[in-house]
């Protein structure tokens, strides 16, 4: 603790500067911070504060798609109304991250940078195309969000790079997405098991599909065999099933305190399921709730 | 109106919730130091050595105590095991080895690390079922040496064995149409108080005042005067505003091992817990059982036999627990006619962290096992559930488990107006079901003592020894003194949480403040307004038996005109007390030869009833189980303080809905926490929180508390996972067998072939 | 290393001297002497540390003290302006909102943001309002009805 450092950021490339010096960045502190309080790692000995820094707050159009600035907070996210009509998958994640006070604090950014298997909006984004743009000492770089994460709490990008805006490309016309995840309680939950799907339809059949899996490996990461099985026809039962089977056949799950090893993939076929049928439904023009997954009484 | 219906704000409403209330955590003393604790690094070990000098040389720590430092004492309540500082063995990951007080927290946390401690590691024993089994090492290899209560029937690993016998349970058994067996299982479960505890003590001279977040400060006085060997009159406790227990902050804690730091460091101390060390280090949770139930019954419904072997987790030492197999055998009856009962109850110790009183100990892990095991039995013999306990449930002139005739009681009253909003029998979704399950719950009668004075203009101040725990139990008080004064409760301070100013009383615990203490606080002010009539009827020169006390005034009856005012009669300068304790109720005399470890819980005196019913709706594809609806029927007698008695069942039916879906202490195989956090021990939130609808049957008891009261706080947890465990079933079609009930283990028992 | 800073809380500037790791509720505790905001977790799991920064509830027991400096910050003490309560103080109290009250200065900062926000809260919205509290006592029934009332007018 002692000689910890502090610094507040006012552009990118002061944070950076403090980044490449050894300084971790901190906005929310609903990831770095809380972690620490519960012995996950300590906290960093030097510090940047980075929510002070203009600019990166915003939610932007460009040619139909979505460009989010790293400060963008999960409930920013779940009110805005673009994000909920075209890009919904990531207004149900963030709509179940933590708590109300996470969502008015948390920002997508270290959400994204935390790199833990069981993030929710990280599923959505990836089954979306998002990218990541980085800003470093030698300039800015954009990474797709595949090659952002590494492993549990692992990045690919060095410790120097900041977050500094997520780019979603624009969906397809007759496309639809959601995110699903099992809940034991409607409010305050980690991911035990996520799932992600977005689902292009057209004429009836599936054009293209994306499906990830949320807290069963290491990452976050797509499934080309589920996505493979629920392409080609129409998302009837057999389409899904395959697809969700597919899904959880590519699960590498712990067994821990949350669950075992069998429940997890027990559930991953389901929560798979659920998240191609929830976007199939929207992609078809249906109105779904948002957020999928249960979050308050009654439901 | 009835004085339960008048609106009523809480007198310690206003500094709740303008923050400027203070809780132990908020004080402060001037030169505090810091207390922490060195836990022990293995449940069960020998200790061979223990060297502090590295941690008493880090700068800034000004004591480092271990049990060389204070008097060896063993202390515990039925059966003295413990000491503040483990000595030779350490018998669970919380026992405490050494504190250390220090200039910061960071400072005492670093000393604390740097003592050495040198083990003999053993096999843990966390596997209390398997404790008693003949041959199995002990957890206290000196029990027999131990001080304890006459009355425990101890062995070995077995710290009490109580039995309920009635008739010829195994003959009966034989003769039934019927037999039914079931096991259960349940697992520990945590108070989980919002305010972890604190306790903060300075000395002056040979005296020591204690700031602590108990639940009993009279027992901590006790503690702390016991372990430290000194007299009652040197100790005083003082509980500022108490953050909830219910019940993990009963007994004596840690209060005097920061005494003690603060004696040897010659400063005050603070000792704040974090929430892990909140979870793992008390020596309080809800004791894990494993449950075999057997009972025979004829077609028309009647139970002519129950058999049954509880065993129940007491962890590493007694503490307040010592009454918990018998508590436990009562549950495993049930308020239910059974002709002829053998149930034997066995506490036992592990190395598991000590269990002991969280709101109605035993009761809800009991009541979910007899519930779900009655649904079987009415399956049985093709009956509803509902009407099985129509025809069994007990009424005015039966016959206890142990022989107890009881008094007039409303539990089928509670049955009818429970199905009665719940609609039972009403069409649902085949993803919803109701159950339902009944319990009970004694009132405690024990001796309880209360002043009342008052002010020279007229208002008046109660003084008590009674906690509040956050129920507005004391904050009721001035209700009934002021219904015995004829004045206003808004007239009454309370002076409260102090040993050295209210008479002694038994804490926040047993659902019993109202009950005793309330009878108290009437005793006294009946004291109070003889004194008013005497001095009345000098002033308005009338016989007392015609004088009446009216709105803040004496009167002669039914004529206002004629009467002088309270104030101007406390305005005398004559003192003006009352003080009283009033006759404690005693539970109805049985004969219970055939019984044994009688710890005086064979009968129930006042016994509070209830029927809970709950609609679930199961997600079948992932076990996840949300109640939807869910309906509290309660026989406490006569409601006195209704947004009180209302706000103590919904926190109740939460906390019993926490311990039927998501709450569960999970241990490791050596008997270590693997979940103590909020984030993985699973309070219910407000998003979980179902409707819940609230029905009053006031019985008119006997032998109750004042009015015609009986307890309130702590039956609302009692049968809500037996509900809820019902409803499951019937959607399952199985009985799930594990408390609590999660997701996966709903999933598991559709995915488990049945028997 | 020791930073200076100037936390504005309840509308009162208080400069600080705080270490980089200092946490917001314990330097509004310790330094700026408001224990109203209660350390019940200290990892964001029971919401009774929120406070409200920029009008943000935020768990202060998980924010550095260092990123409030310049905010504006209001703890339970500064809900009320003078000696009267809130409406939904009032009401916390009138519906039995209220028992041990340790949750009580979170969920009234929680209300208070979400009735800020959203002055007409279905009840669905109101529960997720306050989804970060935790409270042992109540069952929440109370709590829910006060925000509701307050939020009927």
């Amino acid at each position: 603790m002692m000689g910890a450092t502090y610094t507040t950021a006012s552009s990118v490339e002061d944070a950076v500067a403090a980044m490449a010096a050894g300084a971790r960045p901190v906005a929310g502190g609903t990831d770095l911070v809380v972690g620490a309080r519960q012995g996950k790692k300590p906290l960093p000995q030097a510090l940047v504060g980075i929510h002070k820094i203009p600019g990166l707050d915003g939610i932007g159009e460009s040619d139909g798609g979505l460009v989010l600035g790293a400060l963008v907070t999960h409930s920013a996210l779940v009110s805005h109304p673009i994000v909920r009509g075209r890009f919904t998958g990531l207004a149900d994640a963030s709509a179940i991250v933590g708590s109300h006070a996470t969502r008015a604090n948390g920002t997508i950014g270290g959400n994204l940078m935390n790199a833990s298997p069981a993030m929710d909006t990280g599923a959505p984004l990836l089954c979306m195309g998002a990218t990541v743009e980085l800003a470093g000492p030698g300039g800015r770089r954009t990474i797709g969000l595949d090659e952002l994460w590494a492993g549990p709490g692992q990045l690919s990008a060095s410790a120097d790079e900041l977050l500094v805006s997520v780019n979603i490309p624009a969906p397809s016309p007759g496309t639809g997405s959601a995110y699903v995840r099992l809940q034991y309680r409607r409010q305050m939950e980690i991911a035990v098991v996520g799932a992600a799907a977005v689902v292009t339809l057209g004429g009836g059949a599936v054009m293209d599909a994306r499906i990830a899996i949320t807290a069963l490996a290491p990452t976050i990461h797509r499934v080309p065999d589920a996505e493979a099985a629920l392409v080609g026809g129409p998302p009837d039962e057999a389409r899904v099933d395959a697809a969700a089977a597919a899904a959880a056949a590519a699960a590498r799950p712990i067994g821990d305190v949350r669950a075992s090893v069998e429940y997890r993939r027990a559930m991953a076929v389901v929560m798979a399921r659920r998240a191609i049928m929830t976007a199939v439904a929207r992609a078809s023009g249906q109105d779904m709730a948002i957020p999928a997954s249960d979050s308050t009484y009654g439901s | 109106m009835t004085i339960a219906e008048k609106p009523f704000i809480r007198p310690d409403g206003k500094e709740k919730v303008t923050g400027v209330g203070r809780y132990t955590a908020d004080m402060n003393l001037t030169g505090q130091l810091y207390a922490k604790f060195r836990y022990s690094d293995h449940p069960h070990a020998r200790i061979v050595r223990i060297d502090t000098s590295r941690a008493k040389a880090v700068p800034g720590v000004l004591a480092v105590l271990t049990h060389e430092d204070v008097p060896d004492v063993l202390y515990g309540g039925m059966v003295q095991d413990r000491r503040l500082f483990a000595k030779e063995k350490v018998r669970w990951e919380g026992d405490v080895i050494a504190g250390i007080a220090a200039r910061t927290a960071a400072i005492a946390e670093e000393a604390a690390a740097l003592i050495e401690v040198e083990y003999e590691v053993l096999d843990p024993l966390p596997d209390f079922a398997a404790n008693m089994d003949a041959g199995a090492s002990l957890v206290h290899e000196d029990w027999e040496t131990y001080g304890a209560d006459d009355s425990l029937d101890r062995s070995g690993n077995t710290l009490g064995h109580s039995s309920i016998v009635k008739g010829d349970a195994d003959s009966a058994m034989a003769g039934a149409d019927v037999v039914v067996k079931s096991r259960f299982v349940a697992d520990a479960s945590q108070g989980a108080p919002i305010e972890p505890r604190a306790i903060l003590a300075q000395w002056h001279g040979d005296r020591v005042t204690v700031w602590s977040s108990t639940q009993v400060p009279f027992a901590a006085r006790s503690g702390v005067a016991h372990t430290l060997d000194m007299p009652e009159s040197h100790v005083r406790v003082v509980v500022p505003l108490l953050g909830g227990g219910f019940g993990s902050k009963c007994d004596f804690h840690f209060e005097a091992h920061v005494a003690a730091l603060a004696k040897a460091a010659k400063r005050p101390v603070k000792l704040v817990f974090s929430r892990h060390e909140e979870f793992v280090a008390p020596d309080h949770r809800r004791e894990g059982m494993v449950i075999e139930l057997e009972t025979g019954a004829n077609r028309d419904g009647t139970l002519v036999s129950r058999r049954g072997t509880l065993r129940l987790d007491k962890g590493a030492y007694c503490g307040e627990g010592g009454f918990f197999a018998q508590m436990a055998a009562m549950h495993a009856c049930g308020p239910y006619k059974i002709q002829n009962i053998s149930v034997d109850s066995y506490l036992n110790y592990s190395t598991n962290q000590p269990s002991s009183s969280i709101r109605a100990p035993t009761a809800p892990q009991t009541c979910w096992a007899v519930e779900q095991h009655m649904d079987q039995v009415a399956e049985a013999i093709g009956m509803d559930p509902a009407e099985l306990r129509r025809r069994t449930l007990i009424a005015e002139g039966d016959e206890g488990p142990a022989g107890q005739i009881f008094d007039p009681i409303g539990i089928k009253e509670t049955l009818e107006a429970a199905l009665d909003m719940i609609g039972y029998g009403k069409e649902l979704p085949d993803d919803e079901a109701i159950g339902v399950a009944c319990g009970w719950w004694p009132s405690f009668g024990v001796p309880s003592g209360a002043y009342v004075k008052l002010n020279g203009d007229g208002t008046g101040t109660i003084i008590t020894g009674a906690m509040e725990s956050g129920t507005g139990a004391v904050m009721g008080l001035p209700l009934l003194a002021a219904e015995v004064l004829g004045m206003s409760p808004e007239d009454f301070s309370i002076t409260y949480q102090d040993t050295d100013a209210g008479p002694w009383d038994m804490g926040s615990s047993g659902s019993q403040t109202t009950f005793n203490n309330g009878r108290a606080v009437i005793e006294a002010a009946k004291e109070v307004r003889e004194k008013l009539l005497d001095m009345a009827a000098d002033e308005l020169e009338a016989h007392r038996d015609d004088l009446e006390l009216v709105g803040g005034a004496v009167q002669v009856k039914g004529s206002p005109g004629t009467s002088v005012t309270i104030a101007d009669l406390a305005g005398s300068g004559e003192p003006i007390l009352g003080k009283g304790s009033g006759d404690v109720p005693e539970a109805p005399e049985v004969e219970a030869s055939a019984c044994v470890g009688r710890l005086g819980m064979e009968s129930f005196l006042a016994p509070q009833l209830i029927t809970h019913a709950a609609r679930v709706k199961l997600d079948r594809s992932t076990g996840v189980v949300r109640v939807l609806e869910f309906a509290a029927a309660h026989d406490s007698g006569v409601i006195i303080n209704r947004i009180g008695a209302d706000g103590q069942v919904y926190g109740g039916v939460m906390m019993g809905i926490g311990q039927a879906l998501s709450e569960m202490t999970m241990f490791d195989q050596d008997g270590r926490q693997r979940n103590p956090g909020l984030l993985d021990y699973k309070l219910q939130t407000v998003s979980d929180a179902p409707k819940i609808d609230i029905r009053w049957i006031e019985v008119d008891t006997p032998n109750a508390g004042p009015k015609g009261s009986k307890g309130v706080g702590e039956p609302p947890s009692v049968p809500t996972s037996g509900a809820i465990g019902n409803a499951i079933a019937k959607l399952v079609g199985r009985h799930v067998d594990r408390l609590p009930m999660t997701p996966e283990r709903v999933w598991e028992t559709m995915h488990t072939e049945g028997e | 290393m020791k930073y200076e800073i100037i936390l504005t809380v309840n509308g009162v500037a208080y400069p600080v001297e705080v270490d980089a790791h200092a946490s917001l509720l314990h330097t509004v505790r310790d330094q700026v002497g408001l224990t109203g905001s209660k350390e019940g977790c200290d990892d964001s799991e029971c919401g009774a540390c929120m406070m409200l920064i920029d009008g943000r509830p935020v768990n202060s027991c998980s924010y550095l003290a260092c990123q409030a400096d310049g905010a504006e910050i209001i703890t339970v003490e500064g809900l009320a302006p003078g000696d009267d309560l809130t409406p939904l103080q009032s009401a916390f109290l009138a519906e039995g909102g209220v028992q041990c009250g340790f949750c009580t200065p979170g969920m009234l900062i929680s209300a208070t943001a979400l009735l800020a926000a959203n002055p007409e809260p279905t009840p669905d919205e109101i529960r997720v309002g306050l989804s970060g509290n935790l409270c042992r006592c109540t069952g929440y029934d109370g709590i829910v009805r006060a925000v509701s009332k307050v939020a009927r007018g």
